[in-house]
Formats: C-alpha cells, sequence, structure tokens
C-alpha cells in the first residue's frame, strides 16, 4: 500500500481524520503568508503557489524559548516538546530544505528543540504542478515533485489526488485513512510522470550550479559583490523568508515575572549580526554580507555538509525590495569564474 | 565529561574570589568560579585555549576564555572586560555571587604535541588571557618543554593584568619573562615599546619553538609580520580568534569566519590554517 | 518623457568629475521588475529607464550608503552623489535637508516629472509577470502593458498605485536639472484606507492591528527603505538598553511599528515604500498616513517641501493645538 488514490470530495474527510495532532496548512489566499495551524472544523486548500514565509517555522520558530527561570538559577524550566503536528502541502523544496537544515541542527552536537520537532513533525508533501516564475529546484539537486524529505507526497491528478507513503510516518497516515483511499491503477505511473515532466518544463529559470562551489573561494575579491550588493538595503527578507537559513540570536527577555532566554531569527544581513561591541565589524558593509550569504549557501555549506544550501524556491527573489535576484549573481559568478 | 542533556542550559557556579585587573571605563575584572553542582566540578574538564559562555540569567551570555590552566585546581578563571551589556552585568557581581557557565567550548592549544619544544607566547592587553594557562600549564609540566618566554605588554602599566602574578614569575628560573609597556614611566623597569618591537628585539630562534599570540588585531598583525621576519614557519604560529557567538555549538551561525565556525574549529589556529580563512584578519 | 533625453543628460552628469555615480532606475532581471542602478560613467546612462514600473524611492540611498563603512584601504569618495527623482521621492530630499541630515552641495538632482506609477501587485495580478522581460508606459490617459509581444491598453485607473492616487506633488519640489516639462497635476482621490481605519471604534482598530503586526517577521525592510530612517544608531539594533525585544510577537512587532511611525510623523512624505516592500503586506501606508494626517489636519504642516523649512517636531507656535495632550 504505497501509492493510494484520494478523490478530491473526500479531502475534507481526510483531514477530518487526522484529529489529535496539530494540524498546519497554507493560510487562505493566493500565495498566503505562512503555515497556521489549522481550525478545528476548517478545511485547507491546496490552491496555492507557496507560502511566503517557509514552514521552517513549524520546527523552528521564529522566537522559541529556551527555557525560562528564576534569575536566582534555582528554578530552569524547559519547554516541553511532544504535541505531534502534521504539516499539510509542503512544497518539495521546502521539505528538502528541512533534509538540509537537519545536517546543521546535527552535527557535532545535537539540537534538542529542533531535532524534537522534526521527530514529531509528519509532512505531507504536494507536488509543484505550476512552479512559480521565480522557481529553479532543478538546478541544485530538486524538483517539482522530489520527495526528500517528506513523509507522504501528493500529487494532483485532477479529479483525484495520488497519494504516496515515503517513510514509515506516510505508511502510517495511509493506514489511518486507508477506507477514504482507493487502490490506484497501473496507468497511475504513467500519469504521474507526464505530469512531473511538465511541471519540470514549466520551470524557467535556471542556472549551472556545478562549478559554483569549486569557484566561489577564487573570486573573493572580485568586483561582482561590489556590483550585486551595491543597491542591497540590508534588511533580512532573503534570510528570513529562506527556507535553509537557520541562524539565530538569543536574547533573555523578561515581562512581569516571566523571564526566558529565547532565541529568535537573526540576519547575516543585518550590520549588527557581527558588529563586536568595540565598534569592529569583520564584515563592515553590505559587500561582504552579500557575499558571505551566498558563500555560507554555495560554498561553505558544500564543504561542511556536501549539499548546496539552497533549494531554489525563489522566495528571497520575489520579495527582494530591489530585485536583487540570486539566480543572477549565481550567473555572474559563473562568468566570472 | 558529563554534560546537561541540553546543551543551552547552563551550570549554576558561584564567584569565590574575585578582583580587578585595570581600571577605567573598560576595566578588566577576574572572577575565580566553582560549580556549585559537585558532580559538574568533579567531570569539568577543559584544556587550555578553550572559551565557556559565562553570563547572568535574566542579562544574557558572553563566550569567554577561560583563563586559567587545567593544572591549577578544580575552578575556572575568567578575565572580562567591560564592554556591553552581559559584562556590565559581570562586573557587578562580587565574592558569593552567582553567574551561569556553559562549555568548554571550542578547540584547544594542542600542548601534548609541542612537548620537547621551546614555548614563546606574545600577549597584548588582554589578548592575555588565552596565553595565561598555556603559561601555566607550561609552569606545571617544565619537564615536558624545552623552554617558555613570555612576552606580554599594554598601553600602561596599568592596563597590565595578572600583575599580581609578576613577583613570582621573575623569580621563576626557568621563565624568561618580558614585560612592556607603550610609553615611558616611572618605577617602571621592564620594557618600554611595542610588544612587536619587543619581540624583534628579543630576536627568538625559531628553532624548534611554537609561537603563541593573542592581542589587539593591530598587534597581531605586527607581531606576525616580525615572526615571519625572524624565520618562524606559518605552522610554528599560533592565534586565536574572537568572532560574536551565541550558541557555542556551531548552530546560531554568528561566528563563522570563511566557513570556519570560530566556536568548533577556533578559537585557536596555526598561521597557514588562518592564512587559508578569507575573513580571519577582516 | 523623452528616454534618449533622459539617458543622455544622465551620461553628462555621470561623466561629471565632481559625481561619485548616479542612482537612477533600469531594467530589472526579469518581468516587470526594475532595480535601481548605480552608474558610473556615460556609458552606464545607457541602461536607465523611467517608466510606470519606477515605484522605487531611490533617496533612500543618500544616507543609506553613507552608513557603509569603507573597505580597509580605500580613501571615501567624498564626490557627489546624482539622483533621478520623482515628485514623492523629491520631497524625501528636501526633507533629508530640512533635517540636515545630507548637504545641499553633496547632491545634485535630476528631477523626473511624474504621471502616476503602476501598483505592481495589482498589475503583477491582473498581467501575471513573465520570465521575459515585460513593460508598461505611459500614454495619454492610462497605460500600455507590453508582454510577451502584446500590448494591452490599460485604463489609468485599472493599475494606478494607492500612493499616486493620494499625490498632491507629483512635479519635483526640488531639482538641479529637470527633465521635461511638469505634469498637469490631478484631484488627489480621498483617503479611503485611512478613512477605514479611522471608522473603526476602538476594538475593531485593535483586532485590525493585531492581524497585521502579527504578521510582521520584523525582517526590517520598511526601516531600511524609507529615506527619512536614517539613524546611525537605531533603537531597534539597541541592546543596551533593550528597547524593543528580539521577540517576535505582537507586543514587541507593535513596539516597533509604532515606535517607527511616531517617528516619522511630521517627516513621513508618504512615498510608500514602506508599504510596497513589506513581505507582510501590512498596510504601513494607513498608518504613516494617518499621522500625515493629523500634523496636516491639526498643524497645517506638510514636510518636505521647503528644504529651508523647520522641522515639525522642533518648531512650536504659540496657537499649536494641544488637545492630544492627556
Amino acid at each position: 500500500m504505497s501509492a493510494m488514490l484520494l478523490n478530491k470530495e473526500k479531502w475534507p474527510d481526510f483531514v477530518g481524520r487526522l484529529t489529535g495532532k496539530k494540524l498546519w496548512a497554507p493560510q487562505a489566499g493566493g500565495d498566503g503568508m505562512r503555515f497556521a495551524p489549522v481550525a478545528e472544523g476548517e478545511v485547507p486548500a491546496l490552491d496555492y503557489g507557496n507560502t511566503r514565509v517557509p514552514p521552517k517555522q513549524a520546527v523552528f520558530p521564529q522566537t522559541e524559548t529556551l527555557f525560562r527561570f528564576q534569575v536566582d538559577g534555582e528554578k530552569v524550566e524547559e519547554p516541553k516538546l511532544e504535541e505531534e503536528a502534521v504539516l499539510l502541502g509542503v512544497r518539495p523544496c521546502d521539505a528538502r530544505a528541512m533534509v538540509i537544515v537537519d545536517k546543521l541542527f546535527s552535527w557535532d552536537e545535537d539540537d534538542p528543540y529542533y531535532l524534537k520537532r522534526r521527530e514529531l513533525v509528519t509532512l505531507v508533501g504536494l507536488a509543484c504542478t505550476e512552479p512559480g516564475l521565480n522557481c529553479f529546484c532543478t538546478s541544485v539537486g530538486g524538483g517539482p515533485a522530489s520527495t526528500e524529505g517528506l513523509d507522504l507526497v501528493m500529487i494532483d491528478l485532477g479529479e483525484n489526488y495520488l497519494l504516496e507513503a515515503i517513510t514509515e510516518k506516510g505508511q502510517a497516515l495511509l493506514a489511518e485513512t486507508e477506507d477514504l483511499l482507493e487502490e490506484a491503477k497501473d496507468d497511475v505511473a504513467e500519469q504521474k510522470e507526464k505530469i512531473i515532466n511538465e511541471s519540470e518544463q514549466k520551470i524557467k529559470r535556471s542556472v549551472n550550479t556545478e562549478d559554483i562551489p569549486g569557484g566561489l573561494p577564487g573570486l573573493w575579491e572580485d568586483p561582482l559583490w561590489q556590483r550585486v550588493s551595491a543597491s542591497c538595503l540590508g534588511c533580512g527578507t532573503c534570510t528570513f523568508l529562506c527556507p535553509t537559513c537557520h541562524c539565530f540570536d538569543i536574547q533573555d527577555e523578561t515581562e512581569g515575572f516571566d523571564s526566558r532566554r529565547c532565541r529568535s531569527w537573526d540576519s547575516c544581513m543585518f550590520a549588527e549580526y557581527t558588529l563586536h561591541t568595540s565598534g569592529h565589524n569583520p564584515r563592515p558593509s553590505r559587500r561582504e554580507r552579500t557575499r558571505n550569504r551566498i558563500n555560507h549557501k554555495y560554498n561553505y555549506y558544500v564543504d561542511k555538509f556536501d549539499v548546496i544550501a539552497c533549494v531554489g524556491c525563489g522566495r528571497c527573489i520575489n520579495l527582494c525590495p530591489v530585485n536583487i535576484d540570486i539566480v543572477d549573481i549565481l550567473k555572474q559568478v559563473e562568468e566570472a569564474l | 565529561m558529563k554534560t546537561n542533556e541540553n546543551p543551552y542550559i547552563p551550570y549554576n557556579a558561584t564567584v569565590e574570589d574575585t578582583w580587578f585587573e585595570t581600571g577605567g571605563e573598560r576595566a578588566i575584572k577576574t572572577f575565580k568560579v566553582v560549580f556549585d553542582d559537585e558532580e559538574v566540578r568533579k567531570n569539568w574538564s577543559h584544556r587550555p585555549g578553550q572559551c565557556a559562555m559565562i553570563g547572568v540569567l535574566g542579562i544574557g551570555e558572553s563566550m569567554i576564555s577561560i583563563s586559567c590552566s587545567p593544572t591549577e585546581g578544580d575552578f575556572l578563571r575568567f578575565s572580562v572586560m567591560r564592554m556591553g551589556k552581559v559584562t556590565q552585568a559581570l562586573h557587578q557581581l562580587e565574592t558569593g555571587d552567582k553567574m551561569t557557565v556553559r562549555g568548554p567550548y571550542g578547540n584547544s592549544f594542542p600542548l601534548e604535541e609541542w612537548e620537547g619544544k621551546q614555548i614563546l607566547t606574545i600577549g597584548g592587553g588582554i589578548g592575555q588571557a588565552p596565553m595565561r594557562p598555556i603559561v601555566e600549564y607550561v609552569k606545571a609540566n617544565y619537564d615536558n618543554y624545552a623552554g617558555l618566554t613570555m612576552i606580554y605588554g599594554a598601553r600602561t602599566s596599568g592596563d597590565l593584568c595578572f600583575k599580581n602574578e609578576f613577583e613570582d614569575m621573575a623569580k621563576d628560573k626557568e621563565l624568561s619573562c618580558h614585560l612592556t609597556i607603550d610609553i615611558e614611566e616611572e618605577q617602571w623597569d621592564h620594557n618600554v615599546g611595542f610588544v612587536p618591537q619587543v619581540l624583534l628585539d628579543l630576536n627568538p630562534s625559531p628553532e624548534n619553538t611554537i609561537a603563541i599570540t593573542c592581542g589587539p588585531p593591530i598587534m597581531i598583525r605586527f607581531v606576525l609580520e616580525n615572526l615571519k621576519k625572524l624565520g618562524f614557519e606559518d605552522d610554528q604560529i599560533y592565534t586565536t580568534l574572537e568572532n560574536r557567538m551565541k550558541c557555542g555549538i556551531g548552530k546560531c551561525g554568528r561566528c563563522n569566519a570563511g566557513g570556519m565556525y570560530v566556536c568548533k574549529d577556533g578559537p585557536v589556529f596555526d598561521y597557514a590554517t588562518l592564512k587559508a580563512i578569507p575573513e580571519a584578519f577582516a | 518623457m523623452d528616454l534618449e533625453k533622459l539617458r543622455e543628460t544622465a551620461a553628462e552628469v555621470a561623466a561629471r568629475e565632481d559625481v561619485k555615480y548616479l542612482i537612477g532606475w533600469k531594467k530589472g532581471t526579469y518581468g516587470y521588475r526594475v532595480a535601481p542602478g548605480f552608474i558610473e560613467d556615460a556609458d552606464g546612462a545607457a541602461e536607465l529607464i523611467f517608466s510606470p514600473l519606477c515605484t522605487a524611492n531611490l533617496a533612500t540611498y543618500l544616507t543609506l550608503v553613507e552608513k557603509l563603512p569603507l573597505p580597509r584601504g580605500e580613501e571615501p569618495d567624498d564626490r557627489k552623489t546624482a539622483l533621478m527623482v520623482k515628485g514623492c521621492d523629491s520631497r524625501a530630499v528636501a526633507q533629508l535637508l530640512v533635517e540636515k541630515g545630507i548637504d545641499r552641495e553633496n547632491v545634485v538632482v535630476i528631477g523626473c516629472p511624474c504621471p502616476g506609477m503602476v501598483d505592481p501587485e495589482l498589475l503583477a495580478e491582473k498581467y501575471p509577470e513573465t520570465e521575459e522581460p515585460a513593460e508598461v508606459k505611459w500614454t495619454d490617459d492610462g497605460f500600455i502593458v507590453i508582454r510577451d509581444g502584446e500590448e494591452t491598453s490599460v485604463s489609468r485607473d485599472e493599475l494606478l498605485a494607492e500612493k499616486c492616487r493620494l499625490c498632491r506633488y507629483p512635479n519635483p519640489v526640488i531639482s538641479d536639472i529637470m527633465l521635461g516639462e511638469p505634469v498637469e497635476t490631478w484631484e488627489p482621490a480621498e483617503d479611503e484606507g485611512v478613512n477605514e481605519v479611522e471608522n473603526k471604534d476602538v476594538d475593531e482598530r485593535e483586532a485590525y492591528w493585531e492581524e497585521q503586526f502579527s504578521n510582521c517577521v520584523r525582517c526590517y525592510s520598511c526601516r531600511n527603505v524609507c529615506p527619512l530612517c536614517y539613524c546611525q544608531d537605531c533603537i531597534l539594533d539597541r541592546l543596551n538598553p533593550t528597547w524593543v525585544n528580539r521577540s517576535v510577537n505582537f507586543s514587541e512587532n507593535t513596539a516597533f511599528n509604532i515606535a517607527r511611525a511616531f517617528h516619522l510623523a511630521g517627516r513621513c512624505i508618504e512615498c510608500g515604500e514602506c508599504e510596497r516592500v513589506c513581505p507582510a503586506n501590512i498596510p504601513l501606508g494607513k498608518l504613516n498616513r494617518k499621522l500625515a494626517r493629523e500634523v496636516r489636519d491639526k498643524y497645517g504642516f506638510e514636510p518636505g517641501l521647503d528644504p529651508e523649512a523647520e522641522p515639525f517636531q522642533a518648531s512650536y507656535k504659540p496657537d499649536d493645538p494641544e488637545d492630544f495632550i492627556l
């Protein structure tokens, strides 16, 4: 039982069956802002491109309490992470991003918060049949129907969704909803392949990334960095909305009697990020920060974890206020090699 | 070593003794600290060069170099310059007060590897903090090393750390100690001049020697230059890097210099490695 | 506007010895996108455009660029910055002069009379963006959208950006060089957006802003794009003391957004950039225009019109209304 059909009319029943777990789905209305918890009785629609904020927020919340404490240090209380969650309609790029970020949060020493949330989450993916304008997943090792990181993948066949379990978690979900599903017929494989092929054809943007990781170190002082960062505003849009960006700040915060140490997303594009208290800043301008962003994704991460830390979701391109376009930057890198 | 299961949860520790090393707006205060939990105290082990996240609950944490050698006893020492929010709060702490500690973090000076060699430390200002554990470690193991030379300087005599130890050092026949200040002062009977110049004047032989340096970036730059002039090879020279850090365990992304995480791959680097990191001298 | 004339003028300015570079608009990397262009020599001027897609207010770079520390070994380049401005953008320059945020002799202002910009989101919604470069041009009574080799005439009402509907100053208020003839001004529309918020009762208003601010991701693009948010040391970045916590939640997000709005009262020139760049689609324009309306209605003051004016928050008249003081 690995490939099943779910008639779209039964989608509300399918969703209704997933009770007892926290359900997340893209907010309604076009390309919604983010994945949000689904209210009881609500049926999420899956007619969206992708959310602006990636679903990483379900496993790596923008702000997360590491522990609460009394200032005398006697009572340190860790949050209990035990609620299972199901994310519905995760795009393949965003699931791949989690697999990529897993490497960081589990190398050397484990990050207990992230890894616990990852363990508790089931990712139900939705293959892309209408890729966005700036999608370039196929240039960085992904694809519109990549299943990497997903527990279950759904493919829109028109009348039905084709459901394929990828992991045991996915199998379990299929087992729970068995009575709503039909066994897929033999011709479905062909139909699926056709849809995926068509979808791949619809991806317009691409860049050859093969030589980029090896080539970046040699371009450290290249004038291209000044060129591509001249108009950068130094805001956090590209990093905060990136599914693989994972940097964070840790701060103690007190409100009334509630004292906690929490971490919040941080951005290497902020000047303050690397600023020493002495006033010295090892990355003094947006040129260095932009260079670091690209190198981190396409050079350092590849060195350390053997994978490009970019999934080609296109969010940073879509939402950059000044049209700084990572595909364009990568092309300039390629040309400079 | 026993660690907290959650690496973000610090251990509680108590300030056993504290004193000012220097005064002024950016004063340096040293804390001698012991863990509250006996189990933690027993299991803790660190090596010269490593750092720890120390802090005050409700304020935050800072990554600070551990300025004592494990050979000194079951305690930790930190010398902290008053700079920002956390270090200001740390400076408020007196004997008996609590602080939090987690770590130890980072790599360390390969002191076992250096056995049989001459050790030369070159420190400036607060940069002596990571040099001190090397000096103390070698002092405790003189038999294993060919010799120990320490160059340490600051702007004025008042800006030198660990002054209370100089007298004993002077009596130590096996230690060749060279103190210096930038500007002439009354009743100062050591060197006068910048650290890199004192190094050049001392003219140590690079043969079978390891040089370790830490201090202000400008000092490090000229020390490196002069060590090269003296004939030191890149792999005979070590220094430590500092970057902003938040987690200490290679997650938060703050401290990267090129592809290196200073909190994991550093803070100790040999010059050959350092030269290959494009951001290291930024 | 005559594009040839624009490029010719820009080439002359960019070639000037005393000009560091000229900042204008150029075609972006795809679709309708327009990007800021930093033109360092006469040849570069051939890239420049001026079209209904040139929404960006480039005045922000006057202070943003100055915030950059120089790479080691580089001498500061103290030459002038030349800047292309629309009506609203020119008000930002004037306001910066009022506040002495910039020196008049350090800028060369090239004025572009502006018939009104299209709303980029509305445009993409009605005429989906393509990978191939697309264009929008002005006609006598509207726009032509050119994409995929197809030209579509669209009425002005259909695509005009909200900030342009409300605009009272389409012609640059200051300039050293003016490109073309001034455009005929139009009757500004009633600000329905602000009316709508004003007409809500307190609870409704709170609920409305709670929903909006809860979406804020604190990327600070609104702050960074704002030509008048140029404090060297912003309270949002301050840690010692911490004025606004790093935690992203409704309370802290509100503190941030309200603080910014208040700091802009009597200074905001209504270029609408904050709202345009917000990835969370927070209607920041309504917030800032509400304060601008208060300042206009109560004090008869409009910022960014006269570089010689007194700054609003630093001036006092004995008959200033003070009924807002509790």
